[in-house]
């Protein structure tokens, strides 16, 4: 029993023995696999980090020597070179406390020598401020631009801790000239509203951003463009105002201005409440400047053939609805005697001869049922009276209502009326000689000469008379159309335009200028209509950009209407 | 065997120094470039460094076993004494004070003691018996061990040996089977000493390299530039890289240390992610070899030296990687066998040696029935 009990003991002990060498081993066996995971796994980490660093794009950027002494930014330029947008290395005044190393003084001088040495090369620093800011040690601008020869003054103190970054800037040397088409350059660097925006990849191409691109504007037009419409929305005290200069062969807007205008130098929230563009964004219902597009498609579809007709001019009832004239005109007007006097009445009447299909294919043909073409990224989408036209829509759309598009969509229907009948689309670009776009021919070039005589009498003896310049011979419409409001249209709130174009011996350019609810003031003989307010600035504008564009007053000359002149009753003279 | 090359050459690990010779001759061409294509300073004395470190290896391959078991103790105690000396009549150089002049060479003790801490344990450890491994007994003394010289280094102060002292420590301990839990609370106790000690312990520019590597962007000038300048050194390698004296960063004066911490960026740079590949995987090899090295091994002394060798190694190449790709805060941690610097090479063949050392024991023994 004894015997028994000391050999179990042995043996367990032996067994005890084993059993711990055994799971040594095994415990060892699995510390030394942890070991190899855990150098696998960080080995595996540094392979994909060196992979992720190697091969992104993402931890450097190329940049050639070349490239750095490119402009940033291309420049914009209008049609003659005269520079519109310009990348402007600027310098700033940084303190830079540490430039000196860590410890110790970061200026040489003490704070005030070196603000009394600051405060000479700039009179208006002040000069207790920049020392407190000097001694406190926080870096921070001491100027956010400086010149460079005031850099170099700077320089000459002799102050490490004074840097000059060079720092670039979108200028635009007009100030808010242009601003519409220019747009500008938000702080991350892209173009916004207008060819900034649309030129944003070939300005900063670093291939094609040492050429400045020239746009078609002609700079001196859009200041007298835009001087002009200032000087005549503020007489009247309009909203708005909107103008549009455009070359009636080529489709190249020489000036496109909208008022109020916003400073592309400095973009804060006043500004971006202006850089809504209210020529080619805004539509508008334009009113009677659409009589003339009407008379043209019925000469051209040869309705009106006897210009000597007379057409009845009592109200038209129509469908529950009355279309009157705003005064009473007589009992009957001929074709000329209705553009000269503006009657709603005859134009619907001729409207209603001509027929629907045929009056919406001429505004179809105008481009007056889609956004209107030019390059900027803001067009508007016109109101159009879709497919199936009523009489009375094709009625009121004869004289502008019932239709809403924007002033460059009429500025570019004026052009094909008087340019011989071909539609082009409008370009902000410069369009070398002979790379004018083909056009689409939309009126005969009889018409077209048909509506150059009936657009100059409108000027010489009817509502355009304040807009015809001695010498110019401008001719044009006018258009008082009545803002929808609730209920209805407001008799008293107008959008008033008047559509022009000169010489109309052989036109050259068509001149839109566009007041937003113009009131009745002194100015405007306390009329709102465009007569009074549009008319005036056209008349005004086209002796101040006629000779810039090659256009010279002339006395001797003017378009023949001497077949027209007899048939015109009255007021004329 | 009657082969064509003599059996003492024959029997030389090869598998590993084949690739440490690629790795070195790699590293010297690397060098070559960062002194703008030039021999000298770096590339020449790389090379002749390791040759002398080599044959002092190929020295070390003789000890016998009892040798070393005998030496362990008082050689711990040596370096130990130094550390206490560099304290005391060490001088300062580029901020620390780690070296200690003996007049013929100027030697970091700091850099001996990382081999010498993981010979110390692994002597302790074979001396304990097994069933031991579980009682505080196999913990007290060889903390103490690990604990002397880290406040030591910590003196200095040099955080990344510091931490290289404790890792190769650690790996013998982890090794030797001490309870997972121990593991587990000291990873607790350091994640709640971490923080004091990082407000508390460090020094200023330690600190800023900190808070540097978890956003090197927030001053790419100041503190975070060594990341960032190493990091466009790595990216703008690409897959193939610039070529060989082609690089921009190190030859430019970018990145900062392109001869020793920042070697691997240099070498990235112009060899691109082939050539990282290519490190990567000769390092690869080379602990790959050691760690066999150490499982052959037939006792506890010779398999927990072999595998703590191999920590430290991974150690220097893990942490120097991480730090120039912005995965760990700058530490002065130099890339084994390719960095210039004569403190780490040194370090880094004792290493080496002790592996050859124990690869020989293995070929010697005969292999035990319990492997």
């Amino acid at each position: 029993m004894n015997a028994l009990s000391i050999s179990t003991a042995i043996s367990t002990g032996r067994v005890n023995l084993i059993t711990t060498r055994q799971r040594s081993l095994t415990v060892a066996r699995w510390r030394a696999l942890w070991l190899a995971l855990v150098f696998a796994a960080i080995a595996a980490a540094a392979l994909v980090r060196i992979a992720v660093l190697g091969v992104s794009d993402r931890t450097t950027t190329i940049a050639s020597l070349e490239e750095a002494l490119l402009p940033p930014r291309g420049e914009i330029t209008d049609r003659n070179g005269v520079p519109l947008a310009r990348a402007f290395p600027a310098y700033a005044l940084w303190y830079n406390p540490r430039a000196l190393g860590e410890g110790g003084s970061p200026l040489v001088k003490s704070a005030e020598e070196v603000a009394a040495e600051l405060a000479a090369i700039f009179p208006d620093l002040d000069q207790a401020k920049v020392a407190r800011q000097l001694a406190a040690g926080r870096p921070g601008y001491i100027r956010r631009r400086v010149l460079p020869e005031d850099a170099n003054r700077v320089q000459a103190i002799g102050e490490l801790a004074l840097e000059m970054p060079q720092e670039t800037d979108r200028y635009y040397p007009q100030g808010s000239m242009g601003a519409h088409v220019l747009g500008y350059v938000d702080a991350e660097g892209r173009g916004q509203v207008g060819m900034e925006q649309v030129l944003d990849r070939h300005l900063t191409d670093p291939a094609l951003r040492d050429q400045p691109v020239a746009l078609s504007i002609d700079m001196r037009v859009q200041g007298a463009l835009e001087d002009e419409l200032r000087r005549g929305m503020l007489a009247v005290n309009a909203l708005g105002a909107a103008g549009i200069v455009l070359d009636v062969d080529t489709g190249e807007v020489m000036a496109l201005a909208s008022l109020p205008e916003f400073n592309p130098n400095k973009i804060d929230a006043e500004g971006e409440k202006y850089m809504f563009n209210r020529v080619t964004n805004q539509v508008y219902e334009l009113g009677s400047t659409f009589k003339p597009l009407t008379v043209a498609a019925a000469i051209d579809a040869g309705v009106v053939r006897d210009f000597g007709r007379r057409y009845n001019a009592e109200p038209v009832a129509i469908g529950g609805f009355t279309i009157r004239d705003s005064h009473p005109l007589g009992a009957t007007l001929n074709v000329p005697e209705s553009l000269i006097h503006s009657s709603n009445t005859v134009t619907a009447r001729i409207a209603d001869e001509l027929g629907p299909e045929k009056l919406r294919q001429t505004m179809i043909d105008l481009g007056m049922n889609e956004r209107p073409y030019i390059e900027l990224p803001a067009r508007g989408h016109p109101i159009w009276p879709g497919d199936d036209w009523p009489r009375l829509r094709n009625m009121t759309v004869s004289y502008g209502h019932g239709i809403a598009v924007t002033p460059l969509h009429l500025a570019s229907a004026y052009a094909a009326m008087v340019n011989g009948g071909v539609w082009r689309p409008a370009t902000l670009r410069k369009l070398e000689p002979g790379a004018a776009p083909r056009g689409r021919r939309v009126f005969k070039a009889s018409t077209s000469a048909r509506m150059r005589q009936l657009l100059r009498m409108i000027a010489v003896y009817g509502t355009g008379r304040n807009a015809n310049a001695a010498g110019y011979r401008v001719g044009g419409k006018t258009g008082s159309a009545e803002k929808p409001g609730a209920g209805g249209y407001r008799r008293s709130t107008l959008v008033s335009t008047f559509a022009a174009a000169f010489p109309m011996d052989r036109p050259r350019y068509v001149v839109i200028a566009m007041l937003d609810e113009p009131k009745g003031t002194t100015a405007s003989s306390f009329q709102r209509t465009a007569a009074w307010n549009a008319a005036p600035i056209v008349g005004n504008l086209v002796p101040r950009i006629g000779p810039l564009l090659g256009v010279r007053p002339d006395d001797a000359r003017d378009v023949d209407i001497s077949d027209l002149r007899p048939l015109i009753r009255g007021d004329g003279e | 065997m009657n082969s064509v090359v003599p059996a003492p050459i024959a029997r030389q690990p090869w598998g590993m120094l084949i690739p440490l010779f690629m790795l070195v001759g790699f590293g010297a061409m690397v060098l070559f470039s960062a002194a703008g294509g030039n021999w000298k300073p770096f590339a020449i004395p790389h090379l002749v460094r390791f040759a002398v470190f080599l044959a002092m290896a190929g020295v070390m391959t003789l000890f016998s076993r009892d040798l070393v078991r005998l030496l362990a103790y008082p050689g711990y105690a040596l370096v130990l004494a130094m550390l206490v000396a560099v304290e005391a009549m060490g001088f300062v150089g580029g901020g620390s004070q780690r070296w200690l002049d003996l007049g013929v060479i100027q030697l970091q003790p700091s850099e001996l003691m990382k081999p010498a801490i993981v010979l110390v344990l692994a002597r302790f450890y074979s001396g304990l018996p097994p069933s031991m491994t579980t009682s505080w007994r196999a913990l007290v003394p060889a903390g103490v061990l690990i604990a002397l010289p880290m406040g030591l280094v910590l003196l200095q102060p040099d955080l990344g040996t510091t931490l290289a002292i404790a890792f190769g420590g650690v790996v013998v301990m982890f090794l030797a089977g001490l309870p997972l839990r121990w593991f587990a609370a000291g990873a607790i106790g350091a994640m709640i000493v971490a923080p004091i000690a990082y407000f508390f312990g460090l020094h200023d520019y330690q600190r800023r390299r900190v808070t540097t590597f978890l956003d090197p962007e927030s001053d790419p000038l100041g503190a975070g530039y060594h990341i960032t300048q190493s990091k466009i050194a790595i990216g703008s390698g690409g897959l193939t890289g610039k070529g060989f004296n082609e690089g921009s960063q190190s030859h430019l004066n970018y990145l900062p240390e392109p001869h020793t911490d920042f070697v691997f960026a240099t070498m990235a740079e112009e060899w691109g992610l082939l050539g990282g590949l290519a490190v990567i995987l000769i390092f690869g090899l080379i602990l790959r070899w050691g760690l066999q090295v150490a499982h052959r091994s037939q006792d506890r002394f010779a398999k927990l030296l072999a595998a703590g060798m191999v920590a430290t190694i991974f150690f220097y190449v893990a942490i120097n990687l991480m730090m120039v790709m912005g995965l760990a805060p700058v530490v002065g941690i130099p890339l084994p066998f390719m960095s210039h610097g004569g403190s780490s090479m040194l370090t880094n063949m004792i290493c080496i040696g002790s592996l050859m050392m124990v690869n020989r024991w293995n070929r010697q023994a005969p292999q035990s029935r319990f492997r």
